[in-house]
Parts: C-alpha cells; structure tokens; sequence
C-alpha cells in the first residue's frame, strides 16, 4: 500500500464522519471505459454552423453525422447517403439517405432534415454560399430522398458535403436547423455516434460524450470522417487545461488519457516518459502566414509586398514556433499543402534560396516607401502568433522599415484587423495567423488564398490573375486539370503576393500507452479508439 | 447592530451600480469584439456583422447599459454570448471549486500563520523568530505559479501522493475534494500566510509590551494562557483585517492557482470571459465580486466589535 492510498484511507474515513457523503466506488473497468481528453482549446460554444471554431467542429463531428466524409486519402466517400444520382446534364443532384438512421432523441433522420441542415449550413459555409447561388430548388422527394437543382454544374458538390473544414455540413433535426444561422441553437442532437452530455457540461472546463448505443456504423474501415465510425468506449470527457504544463503533468500523471496538442516546448519530457506515445498528429499540418493590408501604403505597391518575399527566411518563422526539432516543419514555396495529391509550387522561387536583402530594400525603395510607420499587429496570447511577430519586427527592421509594433491580445487584433481605416486611424499594416494544412490543399476551402479585392479575407488582396486561376479549379474534372490549375493559382497569388507564407509546420499529439487506435488527422477522430485498465 | 448591518447592505447598491457601470463603459470602449472571436478565424466581415447584430452589439451604449440594468433589477444576469447559459448558471457552476480553494486557503492560513506570528513574537530575535520571518519573506516573495509548479512536481509527478489538476465536488466524498484542494491551497496561501504571519507578530509584539501582560506573567499565568488568551485577542484587530483584506488577494491569486490547476472556478471563467469579450459574463462576475467585498468589509466589522468590545456602531 503505498502512501496515497493511506492517506486517502485516513481521509476518507474522516471525510465520512464529517459529511456523511462517500466516494462513489469506481471500477477499474469504468476508469478504463471514459477516455479522458485535452483538446486544443476550450469548446466555448456547441453550434458547429454559428461557431467556425476547430474545436467546436472536432466536437461536433462526435455528435453530428454528415452525409458524406473525407477519408485518408482526401476523396469524399457515402456517410448517411446510401447512393447518389447525378442528371445527364450535371444540374440536378438527387441523394437518398440509408436506411435506420437515428437522432439521439429517437427520431429517425428524413430528408426534411438534410434539406434543412444543408440550407443553414449553405448560408455560413463559403462552398455552401457558392451553391446557392446557382441553386434552383432544395426539396425533399420523399421520407429518404431529396434533390438540390442547381442552375448550373458544380462538379465539386460532393467534396462540399465530405470537406472537414469548418463549417461542416452536419445534419441535424429539422426543428433545429431551422434556427437561424447567425443565431445559436440551443439543442444539442444529433446522429452521430456519441450523445452530447448538456447536464456535465462545464464551459470553460469540462464536456462529456456519451456512447449513442443506436449508431449504427457503417460496415468499411473507418478512415478519417468517412467509414465505420466504432466508439469502443462508453464516455468520453473533453477537459479543458489552460495551461501547457499542466496537461503535460496530468498526462504523465495518468490523470488524462490524451492531450491533442502539446506544446513543442514540453515534447521532449513527454517523450521520455516510458507511460506515453507522442506523433505527428496531423500530416496535413498548418501553414503559418503574415498578412500585408492591401489598401494602404506601403503593402499597396506589389513591390513592396515582393521585398519583403525576397527578404523573408521560413527558417526564421519555423524555428520560433517549433524549435529545434527539424521533423516539424519544412520550407514552403507557395501556398498550398505539401505532400497532397495536386500539391505545386510553380512560381516559387521567389521563397526559395538565399534572402536577397540588398534586392529587397532596392525594390522597397522603388515602391515609394519612405519611412512611414508600419503597423504590425500581434496576438501575444497566441504562441504561433507572437512567435511569428517577433521574426516579422526584426526582418522589417532590418529592411530599413519603421515597425510600429502592436502587442495584444488575440481579442484585439481579431476586431482591429477587420478596420479598413489607414493604419493611423485604427486600421493596420499587416497581421500574423496560421492556417490549418487540411484547409489549403485546394481553393475549396481555402478563405486566405481569395483575392477578391472587398470580399476577399483580411488584407482584401485584389489579384484577377489569382481569382481566374481559382475559377479554373472549380471547372477542373480530373486530378490533371486540378493539379496544373493549382499550379497557375499559386503562381498568380505570388506574383501578386496575396499574402506572405512562412513555412509549413506540424504539430505532436500525445497520449498514453494503454490508449490505442488513434489515427493521425486533421482532427482528433474517436472512433477505433479505445483504453485498456 | 442590526440597524448598522442592514444599512451598510442597502449602501452596497448604489456601490455596486457604480461599479457596474463602471465595468460596463470600459468593456464597451476596450478594443475587441466577441463577434470576431465567434466567427471564427475564415469568417467575412458580413458574417461578424451579422452575428453582431444577432447579439445586440450594433446598438448604442445606452441601450445595451439600460437593457443590461433592467435585467439586472428582474434578477436576470443575462445570457452569455458564447455559451448561451445564463450567467448565473456559469456563475452558479463556477462557485464550488473557488468557494472551496478560498475556505481551504482561508483555514489553512489561519492554522499556520496566526500561530507562526505569535511565537516568532513570543521568541522576537531569536533564531525562531528569524527563521519564521526568513520564510515569511520567501513565501511573499515566490509567486503563485512558480510555487504551483514546484508543488506539482515534487508532490504529483515525483511522489505520486496527489493529483495535478482538477476538482471533485464535496458531495463526491471528502477526500477526492480535499485531495485537489490541497497543493492549490498550499500555492494560494503562501503569500497570505506570510503576510497574517508578519501581522501577527507585528501585532502581537505590540500586545506583550503592555502592562497588563507583564502583571500576567508577574501572577504566574501560563505561557499559552498569556499568548493565546490574554495577548492574542488584544492583537486581533490588525490580525482580522488583515485576513479580511486577504479575501480581496485570494480572489486575484485563485485567478492563477486555478488556470495552474486546471481547477473550474471563478478565476478560469474571468478570463476566459476577458479574453473572448463575453460581456455579461464578465459583468456578472463584476457584480459579484463587488458584492463579496463588501460583504468581507462588512463581516470585519462586525467581527471587530466581538473582539474589540470598545468598538460599537
């Protein structure tokens, strides 16, 4: 018996004269059925469409079910859908659902649900927006069946409904996805295949997940959203650790089960400890960025924003978010996912080789800079953001640039950022942020990369060369055309610098030996995971 | 007395509406916004409009402070933008785990710190004295997550006799509430013990140097009569306020204690609350803490006369 046991033997013996109350005895079958788990960041809210945040979308993905999901190998694959049908023409698109779908509530899944799910997720979702606006009608035929005409192909409708970036498609009870959506809804049922438990739930701290004993998995290999989605435990709790190294003791402590996230820092402790697995979590990693404000002075002048290309080291960027550990990041000429199937860097040897620093303040000059102040904002709570400001305060510095350094908070910068004001009235020159690799393998889902001018993201980057190419890639129709269309998108986007890219970087996951089953991802996926005593 | 309670519990509203709308007018003109945070980092500036004007946020200051208040006097705390609970029901979660880290402290302090004071002032120069002060000071000096982390480490990781991070509410049994309590309350306490235990003693010194404890000791008393009857109780004053005005620094020290303890409390919800621009989460807080304050201001005082009986209101 060791000392903790005598301790709490003595304690609780005292516990139960002073309050009456016991422990509740808990199995050491039941410890081993609840997965206890750190996620990246707190679940603040609980509506995948009205929130975009990835941890409420790795939530959701537990509770709600799509009609398709993408598998390991990106491709879109049958979820709730049993089959599909395409007219001659590529306009008409009719899906029928499988059979014995469930809501937690015990309602069954109709295609009235999927029709409504699809129309609130339409309008908040950048594919969705796209199919409304060539969509004609959105109906259900019958109990299983439903059909969306469009005016027009879209040839990527299936990838629309599979795609894992937030907002995903999720398919919830009607009288639910009737809310509004930029209103939150305030039900929590889905068909996917564990119960969301609202009475556990601790905002801030603590949410639970329940096994829905009614999923019934469909019969492939599961594989990232697509496939049999097994729940080998019977809960499992979200628990919210603000602090770094706090997960870390409480995952070699055994306390919890599995941290999604560890910081690079606290890597290195948890790799020694026998008791603990750490990896790669997800391949698909995240590109790191900084964003130059296209309407003002001095970014406005595409040699401007060229110069700082020229000068800028990925290296730099790279080893002050990851440090040394060279297995975590790789240099990134362009703008698009490593390692996946249409990956190109045409046109991106302006990224590559030696840093030209005497070229770039001769083109900076050029541009007309003159030594106005350059405001850079920067989200000091964010580790990757502040890493990244650090890097970009010195190499404007050492471009001669007069940096007006903004240190704040992420709160800050997010409304800030959004001011199309000139920097000395409240607006900005450039920002930091980062985006996760599954959101750049193509232009799908990829916010950043438009340059629309207004309507583009932050920065409101004008290029028609980069916007045409994108086009192009919505009309492809074999991996070929995608391919060479990524190329030309991504050369267009440099040429023009829509923003600047600052390497690619991956991130560990960690959990402990008796946990098995985890799937590397760009989410934590549940299913096939399970706990032994 | 209960005339003088009741008047200083009525003197605490328009205190608290000070405070409210204090809170309220530096919250509506610090840079931020929670639509932004909700939206998310891909969204367009029409979808932060729109969820902004979903909340309300569009609307003059006035406006959002008059609606606020009129909830506030229905007793309705509002709803928080993110979560879509009402703050009292966060609030209401949130209360146990700080409740029980402060009682903890509190106790804690009192068991360790008064007694400590008193013998390093019974023993004033001595060794003992210097020995106590040496750590008063170290405690004072070491910040609470500095200690947190030490405390993890050596009495978690290392010894494996408590657990890092959590909490388990009473009705769970005493123990698995104690347990997480302990290391966050040895954290949170060290300033504080410090701090009464240098009162104490500065306190007590006072006290011994008075007539009537040296009559005490001509007459034979005993050493623990003379210090914790005679002495301790003349003391108390400066001791009792001391501990009162601790209230105010275990509530700014629970704010990290519970981030390095992974512990759901009050602390955690404030910033977590600050950082996402949760307004009415924030001010329910506000509302709360300002009331607890002058709640503690209040209970010293009354505390005072039973200690002090020259002492009336």
């Amino acid at each position: 018996m060791d000392r903790r046991t005598v301790l709490k033997g003595l304690a609780g013996a005292g516990g139960l004269a002073l309050t009456g109350l016991s422990a509740p005895a808990i199995a050491q079958g039941a410890s081993a059925r609840t997965l206890r788990f750190v996620p990246q960041a707190n679940l603040a809210n609980f509506d995948p469409i009205w929130g975009t945040q990835y941890v409420v979308r790795n939530a959701a993905a537990l509770v709600w079910d799509t009609l398709y999901g993408i598998d390991a190998q990106l491709q879109p694959q049958r979820q709730m859908i049993e089959s599909e049908e395409t007219s001659d023409d590529g306009k008409t698109w009719t899906f029928r659902l499988r059979p014995g779908l469930k809501f937690h509530d015990g309602e069954p899944v109709l295609a009235k649900d999927a029709v409504a799910s699809l129309s609130r997720w339409a309008a908040r979702d950048p594919m969705g927006l796209m199919i409304i606006a060539i969509q004609q009608e959105l109906t259900a035929v019958d109990d299983r069946t439903f059909k969306w005409v469009l005016k027009q192909p879209f040839p990527k409708m299936l990838y629309a409904l599979a795609k894992n970036n937030a907002p995903c498609s999720f398919i919830m009870p009607e009288r639910i996805a009737k809310t509004d959506p930029f209103k939150q809804i305030t039900e929590y049922v889905g068909s996917g295949p564990m119960k969301f438990a609202k009475s556990e739930w601790v905002p801030g701290a603590k949410s639970v997940f329940e096994k829905f004993t009614d999923y019934v998995p469909r019969q492939e290999k599961a594989s990232w959203l697509a496939g049999g989605k097994q729940i080998l435990v019977d809960r499992v709790e979200w628990i919210v650790m603000p602090d770094p190294a706090t997960a870390a003791a409480a995952l070699q402590n055994g306390e919890v089960d599995w941290w999604e996230n560890p910081i690079a820092d606290l890597v290195p402790v948890l790799k020694k400890n026998k008791n603990i697995s750490v990896d790669i979590g997800d391949p698909l990693g995240n590109i790191g960025s900084f964003r130059m404000n296209h309407l003002f002075a001095p970014f406005n002048d595409v040699r401007a924003r060229r110069a700082v290309l020229m000068a800028l080291s990925q290296e730099d960027y790279m080893r002050a978010i990851v440090g040394d550990d060279n297995a975590l990041w790789k240099p990134l000429p362009g703008f698009f996912t490593p390692d996946t199937p249409v990956y190109n860097e045409m046109g991106g040897e302006i990224l590559k080789g030696k840093r030209d620093f005497d070229a770039a303040k001769k083109l900076l000059a050029e541009s007309g800079y003159s030594g106005q102040p350059v405001t850079c904002l920067v989200a000091q709570d964010q580790p990757i953001t502040k890493a990244q400001g650090d890097v970009t305060a010195d190499l404007l510095k050492r471009l001669g640039m007069n940096v007006d350094f903004v240190a704040t908070d992420w709160g800050t910068v997010g409304s800030r950022r959004a001011a199309k004001t000139p920097p000395g009235q409240g607006g900005w020159n450039m920002f930091h942020s980062w985006h996760a690799g599954a959101d750049c393998i193509t232009p799908a889902a990829y916010t950043a990369i438009r340059a629309n001018g207004d309507k583009a993201w932050f920065g409101w980057p004008n290029s028609p060369n980069t916007e045409k190419e994108i086009a192009g890639w919505f009309d492809a129709k074999s991996v070929e055309e995608e391919k060479a269309a990524i190329g030309r998108v991504n050369k267009a986007a440099i040429e023009d610098v829509v923003y600047a890219p600052t390497g690619f970087f991956l991130t560990y996951t960690a959990w402990r030996k008796n946990v098995s089953g985890i799937a590397k991802g760009p989410l934590p996926f549940f299913w096939g995971v399970s706990k032994s005593a | 007395m209960l005339s003088y309670i009741l008047r200083r519990v009525v003197a605490t509203l328009p205190v608290m509406a000070i405070v409210a709308l204090f809170v309220f007018s530096l919250l509506y003109i610090a840079p931020g916004d929670p639509a932004v945070v909700i939206a998310g980092d891909q969204a367009s500036p029409e979808d932060v409009e729109r969820i902004r004007q979903s909340l309300g946020l569009d609307r003059p200051f006035l406006v959002q402070f008059g609606s606020w208040v009129w909830r506030i006097l229905h007793g309705d705390l509002g709803t928080s933008i993110f979560t879509n609970l009402p703050v009292s029901a966060m609030i209401g979660q949130r209360l146990g785990p700080t409740l029980s880290l402060m009682i903890v402290t509190l106790l804690l302090t009192i068991v360790v710190a008064v007694p400590l004071g008193v013998v390093a002032a019974w023993k004033a120069g001595s060794l003992i004295d210097r020995v106590i002060m040496g750590f008063a000071v170290f405690g004072f000096s070491l910040p609470v997550f500095v200690v947190g982390y030490m405390l993890a480490y050596i009495f978690a990781l290392e010894l494996e006799w408590l657990p890092v991070q959590g909490y388990t509410p009473l009705n769970q049994g005493f123990w698995p509430w104690l347990e997480n309590l302990i290391l966050p309350a040895i954290a949170l306490g060290c300033v504080y013990i410090a701090l009464v235990a240098r009162i104490t003693r500065a306190a007590m010194l006072e006290v011994l140097q008075q007539d009537y404890i040296r009559t005490a000791k001509a007459k034979g008393l005993g050493q623990g009569g003379i210090l914790f009857i005679h002495a301790l109780k003349n003391a108390a004053v400066p001791i009792v306020t001391v501990i009162g005005i601790g209230i105010a620094l275990l509530i700014g020290g629970a704010v990290v204690t519970e981030s390095v303890f992974a512990i759901p409390g009050l602390g955690r919800l404030t910033i977590d609350a600050i950082l996402r621009r949760d307004y009415p989460v924030i001010q329910g807080i506000v509302l709360l803490f300002s009331f607890v304050y002058v709640l503690v201001n209040l209970m010293i005082d009354v505390i005072y006369t039973l200690v002090d009986p020259r002492i009336r209101y």
